[in-house]
């Protein structure tokens, strides 16, 4: 029988399969310290200890200051919280990447740079972008607390089985440094919508999907929450091979994981999804968001819509973009070029790892923000930041005028101080411009981390097709 | 059930507007409650009162995991969300910590309930009675799982 990744991987995990229920195995458990607390206390309450500590691995990143870390945390729930997560870490027996370990970092980012996500594994956090992991051919699910406190306490999860949903990037990119992973899936959610993908895996297919390297098909698999799906998977290959080898966590009989993995981890030919969307690479171009949800996106060389042009013919639709508009301070018809930017945000777990940030600096190189506009490069983890300052790019970005910072979630969700001030407009590497989302009142337009960089230094979008960025 | 309603004719109402991020912090629910539907409707705790039901479009809940959301709609006094649809991360974490009922209503009730109507609920015949227009309307069935948590009361208590 022909199967999709996703069932295959589904199968190989099921413990229990009856009355429409899985109960799932699963293989790695990511905890933070903001949906974890309630958690603990509540395996505390009813006296249960973690199952498998050993597959259990935490950090703390939302709401860790990206300042100085060597001075005091002043937000006190803050601190709280970042204690809390250090006690429960300690009397479960879990390991911790604290605020001050070298592995510290945003949940997502570590998760695979240590090795700890692996190719046909089952993977669970109590946050939406774990589909992140789906890159490496794991099974990703976000979660929340009741489910977290429910993993801690089984190793399993209870689910519904998932849809499934093959997305299709045809063909090559023209221009693959000015139109970058994130104008793949910004175009994608685009056109399937905010819950277009909702009830399913999207597994990403296609020669354009093929072509990205494994810190892009992050970006991809990140976003896939964005459409409403329960996870993203890519199939694993040669190149997700190379990037796991000699991690900290890699497990030690690595070649033989390898030749399984080569052996399984695939969609048969003639296996049946669901659903199916494809989508030209070709035609995709450098993305800007103007609305308040990821699929009120543009491209960089057309105009803010017109509400009847947007919803075409459907009233709900027009009603969202003209309320998007009210909160965004947008006219209908302004070139996208045209729009005004306060500040910058290069980071989260969309766009924040090593790649990311050598990609922005060749548009910040001997440059010079704009006076008016505050930038900052929040690398994806204390690892990304180490690399990317032994390569220099932490000079190029400061001698141009951005803040260069310690690693966290930081501005894209607003819980520590990084936010946005009421009324400002931020160009950022985020994944969602929700109202509020990076502070009440604050504008935010998502873009590729080229993209922000650009407009850092213009102050206002530019089409980086027209800059130099090989 | 038996309630009025607080109806917000938009889809995609998300996380971060039902409660925002910055509030992630606070750990007492009553407290949490105060800032619910904050970053969308600044009167929200000021109007709201046990037993209300929200009504809203599409794919309510989307973003992010945090069960903070139902768990401060739910300490609002709100019992039960009727939306168009739902996004699937903020469904189960209000069955599974049995904090409101995620109830899928179709078009033509989203169109015809206003708001302040006063709802009875009754999902054991998968029925919304409108006692202020004197209609009934007909509810989506939970899914098997789904229907089977709410009945356990959370997903701690069922036991197959």
């Amino acid at each position: 029988m022909s199967n999709t990744l996703f069932e295959k991987i589904w199968d190989s995990h099921i413990v229990v399969d009856e009355d429409g229920r899985s109960l799932l195995y699963v293989d790695r458990h990511l905890v933070h310290e903001v949906t974890s607390p309630q958690a603990f206390e509540g395996l505390r309450l009813n006296a249960r200890k973690v199952r498998r500590p050993d597959l259990t691995f935490a950090t703390m990143d939302h709401n860790v200051p990206t300042s100085d870390r060597s001075l005091p945390i002043l937000d006190q729930t803050s601190s709280m919280q970042i204690k809390t997560l250090e006690r429960n870490c300690k009397e479960f027996g879990i390991t911790l990447f604290d605020i001050n370990s070298p592995n510290q970092g945003i949940v997502h980012v570590i998760g695979p740079e240590l090795g700890i996500t692996l190719p046909g594994t089952t993977i669970v956090c109590g946050d939406s972008h774990t589909s992140t992991h789906g890159a490496f051919g794991a099974l990703a699910f976000g979660i929340g607390t009741s489910d977290v406190e429910h993993v801690l306490a089984t190793q399993c999860i209870m689910m519904e089985k998932p849809k499934t949903f093959e997305i299709k990037i045809q063909g090559k990119r023209k221009n693959p440094h000015a139109v970058t992973a994130k104008d793949i899936i910004l175009s994608i959610i685009r056109k399937i919508g905010t819950a277009g993908g909702t009830g399913t895996v999207i597994e990403y297919r296609g020669e354009a999907i093929s072509e990205l390297t494994m810190e892009q098909r992050m970006t991809i698999c990140n976003m896939s929450i964005e459409a409403g799906a329960r996870a993203g998977l890519i199939a694993p290959d040669e190149k997700t091979y190379q990037y796991l080898n000699g991690l900290k966590y890699t497990p030690e009989n690595y070649d033989e994981c390898v030749n399984n993995w080569r052996e399984h981890l695939k969609t048969d030919s003639g296996a049946k999804f669901d659903k199916s969307f494809t989508l030209s690479a070709e035609n995709i171009v450098p993305q800007v968001s103007w609305g308040t949800n990821p699929a009120m996106t543009s491209d960089v060389t057309e105009r803010v819509p017109f509400p009847d042009e947007y919803g075409r013919g459907n009233p709900e639709e027009e009603k969202g973009v003209t309320k998007a508009l009210q909160y965004m301070d947008l006219k209908s018809g302004t070139p996208i070029t045209d729009i005004i930017i306060d500040r910058v945000f290069i980071g989260s777990c969309t766009n924040a790892r090593l790649e990311d940030l050598i990609e922005a600096s060749k548009v910040v190189k001997g440059k010079k923000v704009l006076s008016r506009v505050r930038a900052m490069v929040v690398p994806g983890s204390q690892l990304v930041k180490k690399n990317a300052e032994m390569m220099g790019l932490d000079k190029i970005f400061k001698d141009a005028g951005f803040e260069w910072r310690e690693s966290g979630c930081s501005m894209c969700l607003g819980m520590n101080p990084d936010i946005l001030a009421k009324g400002e407009r931020c160009a950022s590497t985020s994944n969602r411009n929700f109202e509020g989302r990076q502070g009440s009142g604050g504008r935010t337009h998502l873009v590729s981390p080229v993209m922000a960089a650009a407009a850092a230094i213009n102050g206002h979008f530019v089409d980086v097709r027209e800059l130099d960025l090989n | 059930m038996k309630g009025s309603v607080i109806k917000y004719e938009q889809d995609n109402i998300d996380t971060d507007v039902i409660l925002p991020g910055p509030y992630l912090k606070i750990h007492d629910y009553a407290e949490l409650a105060t800032h619910a539907m904050e970053g969308l409707d600044k009167d929200f705790h000021k109007r709201v009162k046990s037993g209300d039901f929200i009504v809203a479009g599409k794919n309510f809940g989307c973003g992010s995991s945090r069960e903070h959301a139902p768990i401060a709609l739910s300490y609002s006094g709100i019992r039960a969300v009727l939306a168009l649809s739902f996004a699937r991360i903020f469904y189960r974490n209000a069955v599974d910590g049995a904090f409101l009922l995620p109830i899928e209503i179709d078009d033509s009730a989203y169109k015809d309930i206003s708001d302040s109507d006063s709802l009875e609920v009754d999902i054991s015949k998968n029925e919304i009675k409108n006692l202020t227009k004197n209609k009934i309307y007909k509810i989506k069935p939970f899914p098997e799982l789904i229907g089977k948590i709410i009945e356990a009361g959370g997903l701690f208590n069922y036991k197959p």
